[in-house]
Order: structure tokens, then C-alpha cells, then sequence
């Protein structure tokens, strides 16, 4: 608890607060183009095309098509509703922790624990601070665990962070661009964003275990984040493999998570920015399968890292 | 345990550092090569040579940074590996490297979290006024000079009073001023039964405080001994002749560690100035002058050091 305490000691820095700080004006500015997307889509009036527009001649054939027009209109707007009226739940205070949860969870959450784990743990080495680390507590096994302990709370922090920053901007921005009322009850809001915030603190150990492998082995801040933030990059590009898609970790990310693939991400308001990236062919994988390969890959990353590290040269 | 300063092995005195064959390899290249070292408890212990000699990476090899290639170590009586072994050792190597954003006391208050817990509740303030700085601990460490993260590097290697100090050119951008207290803090702790391991270039200030020495060259250890010890024993001769004799006398002491300083002047190392006066006189060289010189612990290291074709290379004809 110790070295956690140092550990937690040493993120009071201007790169946490920079980060926390980039983050959370993301969501917000996200937050904004989502319900103004909404607004735009709810209150768009598309008239019904004359006979002359459509080609048809004016009587009962031009009053049959314009009735399947009337209808077809009609439900693009029910449509148009629906999705105004889930952006205004995703910008519901209590809810907007499943935003946020979504986006650390996907390729914000990458960048930004990237740039901490640069810092953080490659900075050890670039800034020689390692030696001194190391030369007060020999067991390198510990100074990792602080490490990668550290580094995850400070990811949880993010999604804190930017989940306080939605549920002061959301509800402006519904009033603002006069979204429906959801009718969300605040329980039901509640268990989503709570769900959504859990399954994405595994999410969050996955990436910091990446991150501490990628440390040990660039032995650098810029190595660090270049090598944690590509890695994300290519598993998102394996995914997009029919061969490969259903063994990578982006997928099992997009199982854990239940985020829906392919174009079927694209909405209003996102809530990732992950499986837009992978096709929507093939059976997506379930939650189970998400959690078995995430486990897996955290113990995996976490092992080789002190492996490699306790029996490496600090110089 | 105390060992009377400038004292020799003491029978009985605890091994503060002991190394059989130490060993280290990087691909062809050996920078420590079967080094064979003891240092006893409460001595100040110089540790010498020039750039490349292996001294750093012997100090990163008993602190547990770097794994030997072959040989075994101790440190406080552990066998190395051993993480917990380093709970005594207090250690400065190189240049001390400080989290920039924090200032000089949170810095040594998130080193003292590492590691078991400073035996004095204040220990942060202590150190710092050891070394002088209490005034500027409250200053972020990006501020410091060079001296000062010395200082700094000097305090936090002393968190937790340490049995055995280890120290890597530790006055590095250190003032002259700064020098001379960190010579004395450095007596002060070996008086107070602290050992201390310290590698320096600044051979006047390690004969000044160090009660024993190793030199390394080439990653092997080419001397050991007292400080004082190490400059008697390679004293030399010199000796002054007219020109004209001065092959005939290098002729007469031939066999002998002798090299020419100058048209009339003979250098004898390790040699009796009777002895080469009787070796002279008997086949009937008159020498002009002969003087026993103690070069000191400087002129020592450097014989020690530098190689023979450096010596043939530089000495004057």
C-alpha cells in the first residue's frame, strides 16, 4: 500500500490533470454535436413531393404514392424521434456514466491512458527516476503492481471525471436543443451507467496492462504511448480480418462491452468509438467470450511484464 | 558495528560488501572481469578509476540494477539477489534523477514511501537539513542546479540511515564550498558507524577522506589497500646525473620499473634510494641528486591506469 501511495503521489501531475482535463471537454464537445445532430434530425420537415416531382401522373396513382410517401416520412421522423430522445437519456446525469464508460472504454480511453502511461511508467526510464525507485524497494514485482494499480485508478478517474462533466453539461444541452424527454427513471439510468462504468474498469486494466508491457519493453515515455496506442490500432485492424476477428482483443473489447458493430455504432451521440471499426459479418462475440479473452489477456500482459522486467538491466 | 577510522580489516568486523568473481558481460565486452572486493563495516571506502573501468556498473550490480553474467556478491551479509537486503543501503548513482514537477520535499517524501518506512517520523526534514537544503526543499526540483540535485540525491540516499552508503561521483557539480561539507558529512557518517562506498574523480578529496581505496582499470581491480599504504609503497626515486651518464645509468638499473623525466633525470618506481646510490656508485656513476619522492594517491592512480604504451607514448625523452 506503500508504494501505491508513492505511486498515486507521483500522478498529481500536470499530464493527469492536462489529460483529465482533454478528456472531459471531449465528451462535452461530443456531447454538444450529438444532441445538435438530434435536434437537426427530429425537426427536419420533409414535405410530400408533388406528383410533378415524382414523376407521376395526378389522380389515384399519384394519391397511392404519396400516401406510401406520407408513411415512409412519418417513420423516418418516429425514427428521427427515437434517436433524439436516446440522445437526451445519454445526456441524463445519472446515464452519462454510460457514455463515458463507453468512450474510456474505446479508442479516447486508448489515447488517454497512453499519454499517462507514457508518463508515468515510461517516464521512469526516460527521466532515470527508475534507479532511485528501485535501489530504495528491490522487489520489482511490487513497483509494477503499484504501477499498473495506479495507472487503472487514474483511468477510473478519467471516466469520474467526464461523467461529472456530462451530468453538468447534459442536462443543459437537452434544454438547449429542446430534446425529448426520455421518461428514464433515475434507477434505470442509474444501473445502465453503473453496468456500463464496471464493465469498463476491466476494459481500463486491459489497456493499463498493455501499457505496462509496452513500458517494460520501450523502456521510454514516447515508446510507451507510440507502442500501447498502435497496438490498440492493429488489434482494431485484425478485427476487420474475417480470419482473425473473432481472437483479438478489440473484439472481445466490443463483446464485453455490448457495443453494437459495425455502422450499427454510427449514432447521434456515440457511445464508443471501437466497433465501428469492426465489421458487422460473422456472430459477434458474447459477453462471456469478451470477459474469458480479456481476463486472459490482462493476466498475459501483466505476467510477461515482470517476467521481462525482473530480469532487466536499469541502467 | 564500529571499525577505528583508517583501521585495517578488523578480525571479526562485519563485510559490508563483499564480492568473489564478479563478473560482467555485454555481448564481447567485459566491463567488471572477476572482481574480488571487501569493505568493512564504518570504513569511508574509495572507489577509483577512469572513465569505462567498470566502477558504476559494480555499484548497479551490488544495488541490484544489473544481474552479474558470473560471480557472486553480499551486501550487508546478503547473498545477492536479495531485494530485501537493500532496506540498509542508502545509494547515489550517477547523476540523481528527481520527479521535475514535484518540489525537493515531495520528492523525498514519495522516495521514503518506497521501501520499509524511515525509523524517524521526520526524516524527510532531517535529511534535507543534513545536506543543506531546508531553505530550497520547498522549491520544485526543475529549479535545482546541478549541486543541488546532488544534495538532493545526497538526502534521499540518507532516508533511511543507511549501514552502507553507496555513491557514484557524488560531488558532481558540487561548489567548492559544497566540496569541502560534503567531505566533512562524509567523515561525520563514518564516524557515526556508517559505511560509506564512494567513487570519485576528485582523488585529493578521496585521499583526504577515504580510509581505504580499490582502483579499477579495464574492468579488473589493479589495487587495493589503504590510502595511505597504496602512495608509500610506490614511491619512487629520482634521479638527477649529468646527461652524459644517464644511459650508463639506465643500463645499470636495468630491470627495474625506470623511465627517463627529462635529458638528466632517471625515475626509479617502488625503489631504496641507498640501494640505486650503492648500484651507481660501485660501477662509478656519480649521481648529481637523488631524492625519494611519495608521489600521492593522483600520481599512484595514474600509474595504475594508465598503460604501458600511454607511458611510452607520453613520458618526455
Amino acid at each position: 500500500m506503500r508504494l501505491l501511495r508513492a505511486e498515486l503521489r507521483k500522478l498529481d501531475r500536470p499530464l493527469l490533470y492536462g489529460v483529465t482535463f482533454a478528456s472531459a471537454l471531449f465528451c462535452v464537445l461530443l456531447a454538444v454535436t450529438g444532441a445538435s445532430n438530434a435536434r437537426q434530425g427530429a425537426q427536419e420537415a420533409v414535405p410530400i413531393p408533388s406528383c410533378a416531382t415524382m414523376g407521376v401522373q395526378e389522380g389515384p396513382p399519384c394519391t397511392a404514392a404519396q400516401k406510401r410517401m406520407r408513411v415512409r416520412i412519418t417513420v423516418l421522423r418516429m425514427r428521427h424521434l427515437a434517436i433524439a430522445t436516446h440522445t437526451a437519456a445519454q445526456l441524463n446525469p445519472a446515464a452519462a456514466g454510460a457514455e463515458t464508460a463507453g468512450l474510456m472504454a474505446s479508442l479516447p480511453g486508448v489515447l488517454a491512458l497512453s499519454l499517462l502511461a507514457g508518463g508515468h511508467i515510461g517516464g521512469e526510464w526516460s527521466g532515470r527516476t527508475l534507479k532511485s525507485v528501485l535501489t530504495a524497494c528491490g522487489h520489482r514485482w511490487r513497483v509494477l503492481a503499484a504501477k499498473l494499480v495506479s495507472l487503472w485508478l487514474a483511468g477510473a478517474a478519467l471516466i469520474g471525471a467526464c461523467w461529472a462533466a456530462l451530468a453538468v453539461a447534459g442536462p443543459v444541452l437537452v434544454r438547449a436543443y429542446r430534446l425529448p424527454d426520455p421518461h428514464e427513471t433515475v434507477a434505470e439510468a442509474v444501473r445502465w451507467s453503473g453496468a456500463q462504468a464496471g464493465r469498463a474498469l476491466l476494459v481500463l486494466a486491459v489497456f493499463s496492462a498493455v501499457s505496462l508491457l509496452a513500458a517494460v519493453v520501450t523502456r521510454s515515455t514516447i515508446g510507451t504511448t507510440a507502442t500501447t496506442a498502435g497496438t490498440f490500432i492493429v488489434m482494431l485492424a485484425l478485427a476487420a480480418l474475417p480470419g482473425t476477428g473473432r481472437w483479438t482483443p478489440a473484439t472481445w473489447v466490443q463483446g464485453w462491452m455490448g457495443f453494437a458493430a459495425g455502422q450499427g455504432s454510427i449514432t447521434a451521440l456515440p457511445d464508443n468509438f471501437w466497433s465501428r471499426f469492426i465489421t458487422a459479418g460473422g456472430a459477434e462475440p458474447g459477453r462471456l467470450f469478451g470477459l474469458t479473452g480479456l481476463a486472459a489477456t490482462f493476466l498475459a500482459c501483466a505476467t510477461v511484464a515482470v517476467v521481462l522486467f525482473r530480469s532487466a538491466d536499469v541502467t | 558495528m564500529r571499525t577505528p577510522r583508517g583501521g585495517l580489516f578488523t578480525v571479526g568486523a562485519m563485510r559490508v560488501i563483499r564480492c568473489e568473481g564478479l563478473t560482467k558481460r555485454y555481448g564481447s565486452t567485459v566491463a567488471v572481469d572477476g572482481l574480488d572486493l571487501a569493505v568493512d563495516a564504518g570504513q569511508v571506502f574509495g572507489f577509483l578509476g577512469p572513465n569505462g573501468s567498470g566502477k558504476t556498473t559494480t555499484m548497479r550490480m551490488l544495488l541490484g540494477l544489473i544481474a552479474p553474467t558470473a560471480g557472486r556478491a553480499w551486501v550487508n551479509e546478503r547473498r545477492l539477489p536479495d531485494p530485501d537486503g537493500l532496506s540498509r543501503v542508502g545509494a547515489m548513482i550517477e547523476e540523481p534523477a528527481f520527479y521535475p514537477w514535484m518540489t525537493g520535499r515531495r520528492n523525498l517524501k514519495v522516495l521514503a514511501l518506497h521501501g520499509p518506512p524511515p525509523a524517524r517520523p521526520d526524516a524527510v526534514g532531517a535529511a534535507l537539513e543534513r545536506v543543506g537544503l531546508s531553505a530550497v526543499a520547498g522549491r520544485k526540483v526543475k529549479a535545482y542546479s546541478q549541486g543541488m540535485r546532488q544534495r538532493l540525491g545526497l538526502a534521499a540516499a540518507l532516508l533511511r540511515d543507511p549501514a552502507l552508503l553507496v555513491l557514484d561521483e557524488p560531488t558532481n557539480g558540487m561548489d567548492p564550498a559544497g566540496i569541502r561539507e560534503f567531505r566533512a558529512l562524509l567523515r561525520a557518517l563514518a564516524d557515526d558507524g556508517m559505511t560509506v562506498f564512494v567513487s570519485s574523480h576528485l582523488l585529493a578529496e578521496v585521499e583526504q577522506v577515504c580510509d581505504r581505496v580499490a582502483v579499477m582499470n579495464r574492468g579488473r581491480l589493479v589495487e587495493q589497500g589503504r590510502v595511505a599504504g597504496l602512495a608509500a609503497a610506490r614511491q619512487r626515486v629520482r634521479v638527477v646525473l649529468d646527461a652524459a651518464d644517464r644511459d650508463a645509468a639506465r643500463g645499470l638499473l636495468a630491470g627495474r620499473p625506470v623511465r627517463t623525466d627529462g635529458p638528466r633525470t632517471l625515475l626509479v618506481e617502488g625503489a631504496d634510494g641507498r640501494e640505486i646510490n650503492a648500484i651507481l656508485g660501485r660501477a662509478g656513476v656519480w649521481a648529481r641528486q637523488i631524492r625519494v619522492e611519495h608521489p600521492g594517491l593522483e600520481e599512484a592512480f595514474l600509474r595504475l591506469t594508465v598503460t604501458e604504451e600511454e607511458t611510452d607514448a607520453t613520458a618526455p625523452r
